[in-house]
């Protein structure tokens, strides 16, 4: 037995790269089989704190053009993309204009929660748990959508930020932040430590269950371990923290371990203050690296991967349609949502827009919400996730169910 | 629009409690039980949590209970002397929880010590020079790493020096309850303009009252620049009040959500006995930041602003403040009160307000006792919280209920530990010697989840298992258990380092497999383990040799690491 010791300044860098690194592995060792999904790979992408969604797909033309402008003097978006004669998209959203007019991206507007709250936490709980109104709920939608199209697969559940409510109840997930950071340190008895964890973790509660998820989780991924990682046809995903989730998300799904589902969380839209200096500042450097991850993450999949492949983003609601004297906005109500993948309809913007009048807007100041966000999840869900039981994963919607047709 | 309907969320959140309310409010006034608000039954479990409240485990010795729950985690020699403290167990965590209620008197001299010698330079610092020094007259170049290392040293060593108490402390309560009251109040590490003044946000706002009066810091804390910068306050005025604090206020600091009832016409509410709403909608929100404009902060760097200085305190500024009248949670405020007292008046209102004393009564319940912690417990430390509301030791009478209660003494598997607890937990075990924890932990701390003072958003972390049963979590404590003991954490850039010591802190007349993982149990666990953990535990030290056998003393040394952490990975280690 020789103890490896690892050099400080390689620790510094993340001890577990060097150590995999030794070990030489690589993904055709692989101990498991690949696995054929029977549905897309659904990534849902959770923007934390509210985004923007009029100064994301603002309004181009006509009254709500000019609603907006006087709301907005010092925030409005002068310079828009332009999506179709009515709205446009936020310019700092570029890298994803190509694949909207490709069809690839489909945008959703005045989307969002249909209920009576600004709270950013009940908003998000709500979305998340699929049952607004009800927080009793005992597990997430997505946890619902599983249980009911029943898991076959090694790693059919990734999250790249802990436990999202959305996955709440559901105990085969795996939370990551990158492969070079997943591993066990080894201090030469690793092998003694892995057979002592598994029989320490062999119980029923939800620490033991999780530390039986870990070990699963250790030996499919500790060959990635190594780094090394080029993703294909020259996508570069930034360094930024939504950059290297998405990353992470793709050597994932190419591991073709049976991943169905990857959360991914990306904070900080909560832009109460100095949101905007004309079309730079705060908003577009969030907005910048939401369009850069996913469309490298595109290019990167863009290798057979993206006909079974479905992305969504959502916010837990729009923003005030008046600024703020800080120029910022403050918590509003309809929000955006937008689809990317080979199965979207894409190159259109949905839904029935409510106008910025006045006594259009929902309380007299927020974007109204004219679809229920569950009518895109659910459509996903119905077409391109293998289930058709809508009732089960949102309860009490099935009823109201109305697709849109965003997804083929 | 939606707003003047009695909706299915009010049924929700208020549940049969209308009905309750009236008949409470009809009791005797000096009834001891605040008129309630929200029903028990269908409370919004915020944070959501599933079924497993508690999981069932053995029972363990008062002493292990107590100290995994009132200190961050066992050290040698802690369990003697908590036995020390009585003839029984109630004797011994009475007085136990006596001492620890009464910080001053506890002799803390070796912690002190190892701060000193830490090499601290700003903690010291009040909020003004905090100020001066490392905002307005920061001597770097902006241009320049120095000028960011310079201005975010002073939180960079708060952080150090969290760890540090954590570890070291005898304090041990105090740090616990500076932990909760910071994420209760939470603030950012980076919020944006006033990194430094974190010092004193933890040490003024904060620390200062967390055994004091709740109206108390949180007036502390609505006039500190920590927070007026992190929630935006500071640029709240007449013109376009912010709401962003106000919200969170009434939302997080106060009443919480569940005793939001949504966007509608505040004239539907209810009203109790004294005419104040018993919950609050959105135009509490409004009206309550129109109270607050002008609650600032003196930081006038751009030099353009009459009447406004740069000593970086709290200014009541009056040209942003809306003169006119209000009407909060259905309380008339007149126009043209006093410098300050419209926004005197939210916090009273808040902080009187019953279902105040509900949610925050919860909340130290579930930090305490259990992620769901038994509704006869939240009772009696909301009545608690209630009845001595003015009183100047509100706090203290309020951990004292929490933690003298029979749900305290019956609660063992009501709580993990979340990775900051784990970590320092370590430490503790293994007496591991540092006077400045290493910034690996920090990094291990990031990987796990919990950065200390770096949850973004100002819920601050959550406290129940659902959120840290998760692989990364896991990974990285086990992860810490190897760094830590095979001593791969010094830092040789800063020099801080850490340093433990297994195979010195064991017996050497221990020398078999089976005494050596029986002796390291007991003191790592304070209880013993089912069989197959222990044996699972004992094969790692064995290895090749036999349980009884005699073990080479290079085997000892080589292999006992490993098996320590081992027992450190353990779920029962997990447990608080």
């Amino acid at each position: 037995m020789t103890k490896t010791l690892i050099p400080r300044r390689q620790f510094l860098q993340g001890c577990s790269a060097a150590i995999a690194a030794m070990a030489g592995a690589k993904l055709t060792n692989l101990a498991f089989a690949k696995q054929d999904n029977p549905s897309d790979t659904l990534v849902v992408v959770f923007l934390r704190g509210g985004w923007d969604a009029l100064n994301v797909v603002p309004p181009l033309a006509g009254d709500d053009r000019g609603f907006y402008e006087l709301a907005r003097p010092n925030l409005k978006i002068s310079d828009p993309l332009r999506l179709n004669d009515q709205f446009g998209l936020h310019p700092a959203m570029s890298p994803l204009y190509d694949l909207y007019q490709s069809g690839k991206v489909g945008v959703v507007h005045a989307v969002g929660l249909d209920f009576d709250t600004r709270s950013h936490f009940d908003a998000q709980e709500y979305i998340e748990l699929g049952t607004p109104g009800s927080k009793s709920t005992a597990s997430g939608w997505i946890t619902r959508h599983l249980q009911s199209t029943g898991i076959s697969s090694i790693l059919p559940v990734l999250s790249t930020a802990g436990q999202p409510t959305s996955l709440l109840n559901f105990t085969p997930t795996v939370s990551l932040n990158t492969p070079e950071d997943f591993s066990l340190w080894d201090n030469g008895l690793r092998d003694s430590h892995m057979n002592a964890l598994r029989q320490l973790y062999a119980g029923d509660s939800l620490l033991h269950r999780a530390g039986t998820r870990t070990l699963d989780a250790l030996n499919i991924v500790s060959p990635l371990s190594g780094g090394g990682y080029t993703p294909s046809n020259g996508a570069t995903y930034n360094d930024d923290e939504f950059g290297l989730q998405m990353k992470t998300v793709a050597q994932m799904i190419k591991l073709e371990a049976g991943l169905r589902i990857a959360t991914v969380d990306f904070g900080g839209w909560d832009t109460h203050e100095y949101e905007n200096d004309g079309n730079g500042g705060y908003i577009a450097t969030l907005l910048g690296q939401l369009a850069s991850g996913l469309a490298n993450f595109y290019l990167d999949l863009d290798s057979g991967h993206t006909e079974k492949l479905s992305v969504v983003v959502v916010s837990e609601f729009g923003r005030r349609l008046v600024q703020n004297e800080s120029y910022g906005t403050d918590h509003g109500h309809g929000s955006v949502m937008f689809a990317l993948g080979g199965s979207v309809n894409g190159g259109q913007v949905f839904g029935n827009w409510p106008g910025l009048d006045n006594e259009q807007l929902y309380d007299h100041a927020d974007l109204a919400v004219t679809t229920d966000y569950r009518q895109v999840l659910g459509e996903l869900l119905s077409k391109r996730m293998n289930n058709s039981d809508i009732e089960a994963v949102f309860p009490g919607f099935s009823g109201n169910y109305n697709p849109l047709g965003v997804f083929k | 629009m939606q707003t003047n309907r009695f909706t299915r969320r009010d049924f929700l959140k208020l549940g049969g409690t209308l009905a309750a309310t009236s008949v409470l409010a009809a009791c005797a006034p000096d009834d001891a039980t605040p008129p309630t608000v929200v029903s028990q039954q269908g409370v919004p479990t915020n944070p959501i949590v599933t079924t497993e409240a508690q999981t069932p485990l053995p029972p363990v010795p008062m002493a292990t209970l107590a100290l995994n729950r009132l200190t961050f985690g066992i050290r040698p020699g802690d369990v003697e002397a908590f036995n020390a403290l009585g003839a029984t167990d109630d004797e011994r965590l009475q007085n136990f929880v006596a001492l620890q209620l009464t910080p001053d008197s506890i002799d803390d001299s070796e912690f002190e010590n190892r701060y000193n010698n830490a090499g601290f330079e700003t903690l010291h610092k009040s909020l003004e020079q905090l100020y001066a020094d490392h905002i307005a007259n920061n001597p770097y170049n902006s241009n320049d790493n120095s000028y960011w290392d310079w201005y975010s040293k002073p939180a960079h060593e708060l952080a150090d020096a969290t760890a540090l108490r954590a570890a070291y402390s005898e304090k041990q309560l105090v740090e616990l309850l500076a932990d909760f009251w910071h994420n209760h109040f939470n603030v950012y590490f980076w919020q944006d303009d006033g990194v430094p003044l974190l010092v004193s946000y933890n040490r003024d706002a904060l620390r200062a009252h967390m055994l004091g009066n709740f109206r108390q810091m949180l007036e502390a804390v609505a006039k500190h620049p920590s927070m007026l910068y992190y929630l935006n306050q500071n640029n709240s005025s007449d013109a376009g009040p912010n709401e962003n604090y106000a919200r969170e206020l009434f939302e997080l600091h106060t009443l919480g959500a569940e005793n939001y009832l949504g966007v509608r016409d505040p004239n539907t509410v209810q009203k109790d006995a004294d005419g104040v709403a018993i919950g609050y909608v959105d135009n509490d929100v409004y009206e309550a930041a129109r109270c607050l404009t002008g609650w600032r902060i003196d930081d006038n760097i751009g030099g353009w602003e009459e009447g406004v200085g740069i000593s970086g305190n709290f200014l009541y500024y009056k040209p942003w403040h809306d003169r006119f009248n209000k009407i909060v949670l259905g309380r008339y405020i007149p126009a043209d009160q006093e410098d300050l007292k419209d926004g005197h008046d939210v916090l009273d209102l808040l902080a009187n307000h019953p279902g105040t004393a509900r949610f925050i009564a919860r909340k130290l319940c579930r930090r305490f006792i259990s992620d769901v912690p038994p509704e006869s417990i939240v009772q009696a430390v909301t009545n608690t919280f209630y009845e001595n509301r003015a009183a100047p030791d509100q706090l203290k009478r309020v951990m004292e209920t929490i933690l003298l209660s029979a749900e305290f003494k019956a609660s063992w598997g009501g709580k993990v530990k979340r990775p900051f607890e784990a970590v320092i937990s370590m430490v503790r075990a293994l007496n591991s010697d540092s006077n400045r924890i290493p910034g690996g932990i920090h990094w291990m701390l990031g990987l796990m989840g919990q950065a200390i003072f770096e949850r973004r958003s100002p819920d601050g972390y959550p406290d129940v298992r659902e959120a840290w049963a998760n692989s990364m979590s896991l990974l990285y404590r086990w992860n810490f258990a190897v760094g830590l003991t095979e001593n791969w954490m010094n830092d040789d850039d800063t020099g801080f380092k850490i340093a433990s010591d297994v195979y010195g802190q064991t017996p050497a007349e221990i020398r078999s497999a089976s005494a050596l993982a029986d002796y390291w149990i007991q003191r790592i666990l304070n209880q013993p383990l089912a069989e197959a953990g222990r044996n699972a535990i004992m094969t790692v030290m064995a290895q090749d040799y036999g349980p009884e056998e005699a073990l080479p003393d290079d085997h000892v040394r080589y292999v006992l690491p490993a098996m320590v952490e081992v027992i450190l990975m353990s779920p029962e280690f997990q447990w608080r």
